[in-house]
């Protein structure tokens, strides 16, 4: 397709608010005449407390799917990123840039479910292509879509449900067969980078009072919530690295490699405390839960045996193991790194 | 062996390395040469010496020919730093890369070319040890014992079977292009089959293992092919998946199967024959593994690992890992086996019999005056020293 012919396809201010990361957002901001003086107009408070809403719905795992002022939502979309920023805490971020990257997800399901092929075509080009340099295609029978074997798996393979592995999938002829939800999906790690990305880039202008103001109030909101829990991830054994990568990511981890990811930590000796915080990020997390389990592999509830960290072998046969060189010649995780000298 | 032999075993064959190496253009240059990890293995000393570079096949020829390694490998990877320890190296990519070993087949022949050779003493034997005695060493007593194998013309096929195996779900599922697939005789007892394509040498090692899965037919679930489960034990309905069952692994179970989308009652029918939906599961999973390409896992998901370079010699045997232009004229055993045939004089352990360039041995004799390729053959293979 002739996609320099489509990218000069204008995307309308409502696909600007439902897309609000996309450069057009701010470039129409910019023509519009917009400027940081205009958040001290006291007409500005809404979309300020649009945006500390934005953020605190989204922090809690929520999406924000307010959609009935277009230009609104773009500007809270801004907005809701600068309070983030100056809230400075790395797990507010995370949380913020997950949500943000589902809520364009719920959207670009359903534009591309309604829409006729031109216009699909036109957002594939600007989103799909542009942003995640994927290509994608309309299968034959304008049923299904389709992407490229190796960029299939250059995504898929960091979800765990089995039904994503690729024998899993209609694979014909170099191309994996998707409907909508499941290309959406395929790039909603990338959307959440690309977010994340935007806001570490950022650089604050002196911030409107009316902002700081209300960032400095989230922030002492969500402080004791979400400070000091950050996991050093570097020498782990690559398995182990893994797992804890999912579980930042927010994404689910298949009961095995959460079995392994506790044995693992009790085997090194982290504190029980710790251990359970590293499971915060999980979809389904519920802390008393998670306690009682790491508890039950350490021996001190149930049925009192203390449980060993999983083989490699075994691990190998239930897909978590990821071998590197350095994995040579060990049979158990905890190995890693020990017989080096 | 005595100190003697074995110093007198190890110079033989490296002066027979050394010697191929002399002939001009043997090893075939790798693309993107600078950007490549190179290391090599020496006679008689443990641990690979690795983290080379090389600028050039001159650079790199120099080093061999002064050093006659027994093996030499090249990353598959290239990195912007190669010669940096691994943690820093800064991998770009690395090329895909499938491994088929003869000796995962499991082939019926096998046994019929088989000796064993102490780990400690190197006494070999053609015939099976004691298992009950946790095979003690008739000489030493030692308790490790190798087993190593003289490959027949029926292993080689059954390699070539499944490299064919492999090419049809590269060029078919896959889609690649013939031209992008390079098959090599290992020197050994298999097969390797180099991808040139950018877009795979990309992946990282979990998406080169989801691909393994793929190829050799690991993980197909029930629902793949329309069966569903519901939550009581046992029980299922039938649902297929949107995208039909016309391709790929669909396909092939549901030929076997002989079901289409269209069949619900004869698939549910199908099922309750098995016995309910853990029984099919069961079922799926093992036709398709049974259907699927006996790849080596590890060796594709390796991003890191380094590979013999096309146009060496491996240890293992004196043959060279090769091209192999048509594959099914392919005879390793006439055309990798490369070495000269100046006469060496050998001490052979056991009794043995070997086919190469067209030529049989049988050779029950202690001592023996054989052509160097086949020397070295049997040195390698430690079923002899030189005299
Ligand atoms: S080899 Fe063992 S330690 Fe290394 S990644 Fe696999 S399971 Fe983990
Ligand atoms: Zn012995
Ligand atoms: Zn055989």
């Amino acid at each position: 397709m002739d996609s320099s012919n489509l990218s000069s396809i204008r995307m309308g201010t409502g696909d600007l608010a439902k897309y609000p990361f996309l450069n057009e957002a701010g470039e129409y901001l910019r023509e519009s005449g917009f400027g940081w003086e205009e958040l001290e107009r006291p007409d500005m408070k809404d979309v300020i407390d649009r945006a500390a809403e934005r953020v605190e719905v989204e922090v809690s795992g929520n999406i924000y799917d307010k959609l009935d002022r277009y230009e609104i939502e773009i500007l809270t979309f801004l907005v809701s990123l600068i309070m983030v920023k100056s809230i400075g805490m790395e797990s507010v971020l995370r949380k913020f840039t997950l949500a943000e990257a589902r809520r364009a997800e719920k959207f670009l399901t359903e534009d591309l479910k309604r829409q006729n092929e031109m216009q699909k075509r036109s957002l594939f080009a600007k989103i799909f292509d542009d942003l995640f340099k994927l290509k994608i295609e309309i299968s034959e029978d304008g049923r299904l879509l389709k992407v490229k074997v190796p960029d299939y798996l250059a995504r898929s393979s960091h979800f765990h449900e089995q039904e994503w592995k690729l024998i899993n999938r209609l694979v014909h002829n170099g191309y994996v067969y998707l409907d909508v939800d499941e290309t959406v999906r395929l790039v909603r790690n990338e959307l959440s980078v690309l977010i994340y990305e935007k806001i570490r880039m950022m650089t604050l202008p002196t911030l409107p009072q009316a902002i700081k103001v209300k960032a400095d109030d989230l922030r002492s909101k969500l402080a004791p919530r979400y400070e000091y829990r950050v996991t050093a991830v570097t020498e782990y054994p690559p398995c182990v690295k893994h797992a804890l990568e999912v579980m930042g990511r927010g994404e689910n981890l298949p009961h095995s490699a959460r079995v392994m990811l506790a044995t693992y930590m009790l085997a090194i000796r982290k504190p029980v405390d710790q251990i359970v915080m590293m499971y915060e990020n999980a979809p389904d997390f519920n802390e008393k839960i998670t306690r009682y389990q790491v508890e039950h592999l350490a021996g001190m509830k149930g049925s009192r045996t203390k449980y060993s960290v999983p083989s490699c072998d075994k691990l190998r046969n239930e897909n978590l193991c990821f071998a590197i060189a350095e994995c040579n010649g060990i049979i158990n995780p905890i190995q890693f790194g020990r017989k080096r000298k | 062996m005595t100190q003697s032999a074995l110093a007198k075993t190890i110079s033989a064959v490296r002066s027979a390395f050394r010697g191929y190496y002399f002939k001009p253009n043997m090893i075939e240059t790798p693309d993107m040469i600078e950007q490549r990890e190179f290391g090599y293995m020496q006679f008689a000393q443990v641990g690979m010496v690795r983290h080379l570079s090389f600028n050039s096949m001159k650079e790199l020829t120099a080093t061999i020919i002064k050093e006659a390694p027994a093996d030499i490998y090249c990353s598959n990877a290239y990195y912007r730093f190669p010669t940096y320890p691994m943690q820093e190296k800064q991998w770009l990519g690395a090329d895909l890369i499938f491994d088929i070993d003869g000796k995962d087949l499991h082939l019926p022949c096998v046994s019929s070319h088989s000796y064993f050779v102490c780990a400690n003493c190197g006494r070999a034997s053609a015939s099976a040890p004691d298992e009950k005695k946790g095979y003690p060493c008739q000489l030493c007593s030692g308790k490790e014992l190798d087993s190593v194998s003289i490959p027949c013309a029926n292993c080689i096929d059954g390699s070539k079977k499944e490299v064919k195996h492999l090419i049809e779900f590269l060029t078919g599922d896959l889609g690649m292009k013939q031209g992008a697939i390079q098959v090599y005789f290992s020197g050994n007892n298999g097969f390797h089959v180099h991808i040139s394509d950018g877009a795979y040498a990309r992946l990282d090692p979990q998406a080169r293992s989801d691909l393994v899965g793929y190829i050799s037919g690991a993980g197909l679930m029930a629902e793949s092919v329309g069966v569903r489960k519901r939550n009581a034990e046992n029980l299922f309905l039938i649902k297929f998946p949107k995208s039909g069952l016309a391709y790929g692994w669909r396909a092939r179970v549901a030929d076997k199967l002989k079901i289409k989308s269209s069949s619900i009652i004869k698939l549910k029918h199908i099922v309750e024959q098995r016995g309910g939906y853990t029984p099919f599961k069961v079922d799926v999973d093992r036709m398709a593994r049974d259907m699927g390409v006996r790849i080596d896992p590890q060796v594709t998901t390796d991003v890191h690992r380094v590979f013999r370079m096309p146009g060496t010699l491996n240890s293992k045997s004196g043959l060279v890992k090769m091209k192999c232009g048509d594959l099914d004229s392919f005879d390793p055993l006439v055309e990798a086996c490369l070495l000269g045939d100046n006469k060496v004089s050998v001490r052979v352990k056991t009794s043995v019999k070997l086919k190469l360039k067209n030529k049989s041995f049988n050779i029950s004799k202690e001592s023996a005056e054989l052509p160097a390729y086949a020397a070295v053959y049997l040195i390698c293979k430690r079923l002899a020293e030189a005299n």
